[in-house]
């Protein structure tokens, strides 16, 4: 496949983009040059949670799934570095793998559970688990410490990495969260993610065009929960702690809502929604000590303005720009080559999608 | 263009970011920085509040100045999540560059905290934080703590409890978290030393609103002499009302640990629990020329009495605001601020006059209180016995203590045989001095 560059899913790369994309890729690769060590603080918290918004992104946009459960892989494999390499000793990259190997295998379980189901059985379900296992947090002593959590978990030393530097652990989140996209974007160009969105807008007949539907949900799901506990591995290295607020509820809707802010059909969404609602947090909260009110505030306002999120108000406003300039010149069929449901949605698709949250 | 568009604004979007930041609040020529981190919201606000309260009340009284410098303030709200915490720590320290990080109000956030500012060579005064841990085997030089760990007061209660009331038998209920744990332990070392047998704990998940199960629990044929809860603020409220509720202050009397019945908690619990005993390092009824003089200011500027949190947040306060006075306004010295830290005179203490020992932990005295009725028919504290000089390790040698392992649920043991006989040989009496004199 003959893709354009990774900035452009859904639309034919331009040479304003590209010089827009490189622009900011450099500006992100040199920020450690001219940002001060908060900036970078910021930036790799907006990336490990951008880890759990790509997630949740990929399973609400392409399989069209809202799962309540992501910050459990979240979590999970924090509370594995923990145990592992803080309390038992064990050196990189055993808890890593360790870690990344549970969070796996516990999609993998959830997902015999879950993929029986669509739609708000499927929402109720993940609540059920995710509170569950933050039930078993917070109240296990024993063996997670309970409220209190692991602390003391720190970088790893990787070979030419230091990663207990500012700068290098901001380098290597950028790496990671860069390989996590352009993976992300493959799968939902490949024949599996066409499939995951076809099961998406009607799995029954998917599953009539002979498609291993529930298998195919089942992998989509490991995926994500992998994603998510990839971005666990950088919050614990980076906070130090691990305690049962980590995969708590109120950080999952968080999650789930600047998810929508950027909005979940883009593929750029998540990681817009999860810079903004960052730096919102941190500029906010300089400003008022009601700053979860005005937060809250803001995102209703979105919610209620832009149901699709911001990328999604640009995206209208641009097929509408689009209709006009086509209609002023010759009619044009734009040929529907890429999977990516963006820019060229039309109304009647994303009705569709809206009725199924 | 679509592309450009969406380029534009994670670009300018990231730019705005960057400049947005204020660049640096640093301690450049006459400002110094102090950073609070403390749960302004959450279930523990009251006590971030009450505690912002008193370190408002110390530097409103300095004009926000020491030593010819301007002390600027700086809050953070960790809404008690340990883990925001820490990243709310790291903005004080990378962006604000603070000068002091203070606040602090549940252990494990003290911990937490405490564990991330390791090495960063910036004194951490925290304030009701009370995990021991913190001043014991977690410590280092820059932690400064001149108020109070969980088992100072208890020790000395367990052991009045046992020696001087002849309980035997104690049923405890607590929170599951680490600050009752510590209270737990001191309570059980001071009440076995003095002659109890057992204290059998029941532990409980925060937040916990419905305690039926809990209280039926309680059985009234084995021989307790009272029942301990272990657990402050909306805890305790739910708790003390359903104690009442089901008759159980008729049976068994109840007990506190010492932030069961601060205020403004005891306001919303029934008047019948007066007469329960608690013990805490300040007292309602305190009648000192400096508690006085606190009580009167802090009344003033915030319209209702003081508790410990905000006594605790006054002292901590002036603490600092005394030794950047004897550093003469030098804050870049951060090991001579701390060594400041340890030497300044805080004999004029509200509470009473504190020293702190070699790990920077308050010396202290420790008050025996009763739930009482005032004339106005709100409760109140009541001091009854004072002991005096109550160092973090009690009666024990600090290397004896240290040798034991962290109070946790089940540490220190429930029962007297099956504690370890190097704490119960330690043979100190408290000297307990009818309150007030």
């Amino acid at each position: 496949m003959n893709a354009p560059a990774p900035r452009s899913p859904g639309a034919p790369g331009r040479w304003p983009g590209r010089i827009l994309a490189a622009v900011v890729v450099l500006a992100l690769a040199a920020l450690p040059v001219y940002g001060d060590p908060y900036t970078l603080t910021t930036f790799i918290r907006a990336i490990y949670f951008g880890f759990v918004a790509l997630s949740v992104a990929l399973l609400l946009g392409q399989g069209g799934m809202i799962s309540l459960a992501q910050t459990v892989f979240f979590g999970m494999a924090g509370y594995v570095i923990g145990l592992l390499g803080v309390e038992r000793g064990f050196a990189f990259p055993i808890p890593e793998i360790a870690g990344l190997a549970l969070v796996l295998l516990t999609a993998f379980l959830f997902a015999l559970v879950l993929m029986r189901t669509h739609g708000l059985v499927f929402l109720m379900l993940t609540l059920a688990l995710g509170q569950i296992c933050w039930s078993f947090a917070r109240q296990n002593t024993s063996l997670l410490h309970g409220w209190a959590g692991i602390r003391g978990i720190h970088p790893p030393a990787i070979p030419g990495l230091d990663l207990a530097r500012h700068a290098d652990f901001y380098w290597f989140s950028l790496a990671l969260f860069g390989l996590a996209l352009l993976a992300v974007w493959r799968l939902i160009e490949s024949p599996f993610g066409l499939a995951i969105n076809g099961i998406r807008e009607n799995a029954r007949r998917m599953s009539a065009l002979g498609y291993p539907v529930f298998w195919q949900r089942v992998i989509l799901f490991m995926i994500a929960a992998m994603l998510a506990g990839v971005g666990g591995i950088l919050a614990a290295w980076s906070t130090g702690i691990v305690t049962p607020s980590t995969l708590h509820l109120n950080r999952m809707i968080w999650i789930l809502l600047i998810v929508i802010l950027g909005g979940a059909r883009h593929f750029w969404g998540p990681v817009l929604g999860t810079v903004i609602a960052v730096w919102l947090d941190v500029a906010i909260s300089q400003m008022t000590p009601r700053y979860i009110t005005v937060i809250g505030v803001i995102f209703v306002l979105v919610i209620l303005i832009a149901p699709n999120g911001i990328l999604g108000v640009w995206s209208t406003w641009s097929a509408r720009r689009k209709a006009a300039r086509a209609q002023a010149e010759t009619p044009q069929v734009q040929a529907p080559s890429q999977s990516f449901p963006t820019t060229s949605t039309s109304p009647s698709h994303q009705g569709h999608t809206r009725r199924k949250p | 263009m679509n592309y450009g568009k969406a380029g534009k604004a994670i670009l300018s979007l990231a730019v705005a970011g960057i400049l947005g930041m204020p660049g640096a609040g640093a301690a450049q020529g006459d400002t110094i920085t102090i950073g609070m981190l403390s749960a302004f919201t959450g279930p523990f606000a009251s006590f971030g509040q009450l505690q912002k309260e008193g370190a408002i009340l110390a530097l409103e009284q300095h004009d926000f100045k020491a030593a010819g410098k301007t002390i600027k303030m700086i809050y953070a709200d960790d809404q008690l999540d340990n883990e925001l915490a820490v990243t709310k720590a790291k903005q004080l320290v990378e962006q604000d560059k603070v000068d002091i990080i203070t606040g602090l109000v549940s252990g494990d956030e003290g911990l937490s905290v405490g564990a991330y500012m390791k090495g960063k060579q910036i004194p951490v005064v925290p304030m009701y934080s009370a995990s021991e841990d913190m001043t014991m085997r977690e410590w280092y030089p820059f932690i400064v703590r001149p108020t109070w760990t969980g088992a100072q007061p208890m020790d000395v209660f367990g052991y009045w409890l046992a020696k001087e009331k002849g309980y035997k038998k104690i049923y405890m209920i607590g929170e599951d978290y680490s600050y009752p744990y510590n209270q737990a332990g001191g309570f059980k070392r001071g009440f076995m030393r003095g002659g109890g047998d057992e204290v059998k704990t029941v532990w409980h998940p925060v937040p916990t609103s419905d305690y039926s199960s809990l209280i039926a629990s309680i059985p009234l044929d084995q021989g307790y002499d009272a029942v301990l809860y272990n657990g402050a603020g909306s805890d305790a409220v739910a708790f003390v009302k359903q104690y009442v509720e089901f008759g159980m202050h008729k049976k068994l009397p109840l007990l506190g640990q010492s932030n069961t019945f601060e205020r403004p908690d005891l306001d919303a619990m029934p008047s019948d629990i007066a007469g329960s005993y608690s013990a805490h390092l300040t007292a309602d009824d305190m009648d000192t020329p400096h508690w006085n003089a606190f009580r009167d200011a802090f009344q003033k500027r915030w319209g209702y009495a003081p508790t410990a949190a905000s006594e605790f947040a006054y002292g901590s306060m002036l603490l600092i605001l005394r030794a950047i006075e004897a550093r003469k306004g030098d804050v870049d010295d951060k090991e001579a601020l701390v060594k400041a830290m340890h030497e300044v005179d805080m004999s004029d203490e509200p509470r009473g006059p504190i020293k702190l020992d070699q790990f920077n932990a308050a010396i202290e005295n420790v008050y025996i209180r009763e739930v009482a009725a005032g004339k106005d028919g709100a409760m109140y504290n009541k001091g009854i016995f004072t002991v005096k000089g109550v160092s973090q390790f009690g009666p024990y040698d600090s290397k004896l203590y240290m040798s034991q392992p962290a109070d946790g649920r089940d540490s220190p043991p429930d029962s007297r045989a099956r504690m370890p006989e190097t704490i119960l040989k330690v043979d100190k009496d408290y000297a307990f001095v009818p309150f007030g004199q």
